[in-house]
């Protein structure tokens, strides 16, 4: 018997589907890829701690069009029996239906997109916490996105929020992380693409590193462009970490200050 | 992955860090294991190779054992997934018996994690090859390069990005003629009464000049050749991955799986080096629970390179030989028989 595609709980819609096809739609990609902030500059960060109360730390991000919630819930223990002399941190991100153009199942479980964007956040924040305090446990980190602006968003913005609901919770870490990703038009950096931006560019560089320590904790380039182009864009992007961890430090000591 | 006692861990890492570095087969830090590359050993794919890294001499066992294949299919462009110019998709497939210890949730998201790397770096737009339009607008070929790990002995990156690069090198397009079906003007009455065919001309009932109408190609067809189809675009374009395995003071080649269990970083980078221009970096990936800086990548990238220069050349000379091997000297064999 082949599995059901029909998820009994919900009113299901016809098979297949597609999503309606606007005007606008015909426009220019020029228009899309116009921005309206220079090439250096981040759009604005939200970011609040504590939004969700049953966890032992959370955090919201919003930057324009990325809209992500994460949850940390441990340390706790590990349901595994295998004894691990480090804490094992465990990050899975998924998708609402409504965060992207074509909706997304909501039961869809092992979804490869979902997957690497876990596997993205996981590398950034995982040499930021102390773990060798924590055997036997495991700190999970939920990850909700609830509206897409782009894989590279999503990463950048996922990881500084999971890094803030990690320090939310109370968990030691070496450093907050912060993170920051850019597009490469021919020679020209963009930081902070829109999805539009990022499809129409030659690569990106998504870069998530610890500048309390000076520490890269995670770089994934893709796309094609020079060496020398590569190192400047993740000078750009270092730079501009420097300024976001401000940032989140700011919101974690507003959050403190009003409990 | 391998488990590592930590005394084998530091014993690994000290050895490494001495001055002379040992590795326990006596190897250099950037010299790698035996390579044995063959192409076009699955003749049904289009294009396919199979890289070994570290192989036996004796039995011909154990190392890192690769197999890649590319295989073509027609998707239409609007209804389905299809992209004008066409794509290409990689999968990797881990066979149990290269992780027997691993439970079948875990090789999962082992093959979930290699898929993603590959296709992060081979699917992407800037690196389309040319000649996989059938129709524009309409029809194109679905490039689906798949790489299957039989058995891994450590640098199981470097070995699969040889055989996709191999195996896209190998891959021949089959070669596509746009075809119009146009019934008989005359005899609309006889309803039994064949279409014609036209491929490429258009013979009107009327007259030969009349140039108001515009041909529109509705499908295609695959004419009969005696070989598979022109190669397929961009042979200087697929990379070649090389992992640098990171310790705090030093980096290696060609890991073994203890000696990446005993590293705390590892960088993967890719790189194309187009005969008349710059090398280009394709990717770039850091992986693993240590932590890097800029200095330290800033030089990993200039050693990257020139390691994969070398890579570079030595499989490129590899493949034109297969080419020779499969091509002029069959059929000089053959001749001579």
């Amino acid at each position: 018997m082949a599995q059901s595609a029909n998820d009994r709980r919900r009113i299901n819609g016809p098979e297949e589907s597609f999503p309606p096809v606007f005007d606008d739609d015909d426009e220019d990609t020029q228009l899309k890829t116009q921005r309206s902030r220079a090439p250096g500059d981040i759009r604005p960060i939200f970011l609040q701690p504590g939004l969700i109360s049953q966890a032992n730390g959370s955090a919201y991000i919003e930057t324009e069009k990325t809209k992500i919630a994460c949850a940390v819930y441990g340390p706790r223990q590990s349901k595994t029996t295998t004894y691990s002399e480090k804490g094992r941190l465990n990050v899975e991100v998924k998708f609402t239906p409504f965060s992207c153009t074509r909706r997304r199942a909501p039961m869809r479980l092992k979804d490869a997109e979902d997957r690497s964007i876990g596997v993205s956040i996981h590398q950034a924040i995982v040499s930021s916490i102390r773990l060798e305090l924590f055997p036997k446990s495991t700190i999970d980190v939920f990850i909700t996105i609830i509206e897409n602006d782009g894989i590279e968003g999503c990463i950048a913005s996922g990881s500084l929020a999971a890094s803030t609901a990690l320090a939310d919770a109370g968990i030691e870490m070496l450093g907050l992380v912060a993170s920051c990703s850019a597009a490469i038009f021919g020679d020209d950096i963009r930081l902070d693409p829109s999805e539009a931006e990022a499809r129409a560019s030659d690569g990106t560089v998504i870069l998530a590193c610890m500048p309390a320590l000076d520490s890269i904790t995670s770089i994934w380039q893709s796309g094609q462009m020079s060496a020398n182009l590569s190192l400047k864009c993740m000078r750009q992007c270092h730079e501009r970490c420097i300024d976001i961890h401000s940032i989140v430090a700011q919101s974690l000591l507003e959050h403190r200050k009003i409990d | 992955m391998t488990s590592i006692s930590k005394a084998e861990k530091a014993y690994i890492q000290s050895s490494l860090l001495s001055d002379p570095p040992l590795r326990a087969d006596g190897r250099g830090l950037i010299d790698f294991r035996t390579i044995a590359l063959e192409s076009g050993i699955a003749p049904i794919a289009n294009g396919s190779a199979r890289v070994s890294i570290g192989r036996n001499v004796q039995d011909g066992g154990g190392g890192t054992e690769v197999v890649a294949a590319a295989k073509l299919e027609v998707e239409s462009i609007g209804d389905g997934e299809g992209v004008d110019g066409g794509r290409v998709v990689c999968s990797v497939s881990c066979s149990p018996t290269a992780y027997p210890l691993l439970s079948p949730n875990a090789l999962d998201d082992l093959q979930h994690d290699m898929t993603s790397v590959l296709n992060a770096t081979l699917s992407h737009p800037t690196i389309r090859p040319k000649n996989l339009g059938i129709l524009p607008g309409r029809k194109s070929w679905l490039l689906n390069l798949d790489v299957i790990v039989f058995s891994d002995a450590g640098n199981i990156f470097d070995a699969i990005f040889m055989a996709a690069r191999a195996a896209l090198w190998d891959t021949k397009v089959p070669k596509t003629k746009s075809v119009q079906y146009r019934a008989k003007k005359d005899d609309r009455s006889d309803a039994t009464q064949a279409m014609d065919i036209d491929v490429d001309e258009v013979t009107y009932a009327g007259s030969a000049l009349d140039t108001r109408q515009t041909i529109e190609v509705a499908d295609f067809e695959l004419p009969d050749y005696w070989d598979e189809g022109e190669p397929l675009d961009g042979k200087q374009t697929w990379p070649v991955c090389l992992t640098l395995n990171l310790l705090p003071t030093l980096h290696f080649l060609d890991a073994t799986l203890q000696e990446e269990a005993s590293v705390p970083l590892k960088l993967l980078v890719f790189y194309t080096f187009p005969s008349d221009a710059t090398p280009l970096l394709r990717g770039m990936r850091l992986l693993g629970t240590g932590v890097s800086d800029l200095v330290q990548v800033k030089s990993l990238l200039k050693d990257g390179e020139k390691y994969a220069r070398n890579v570079w050349a030595a499989l490129e000379g590899k493949l034109k030989d297969e080419d020779l091997r499969r091509n002029q000297k069959a059929r000089e064999r053959f001749l001579n028989r």
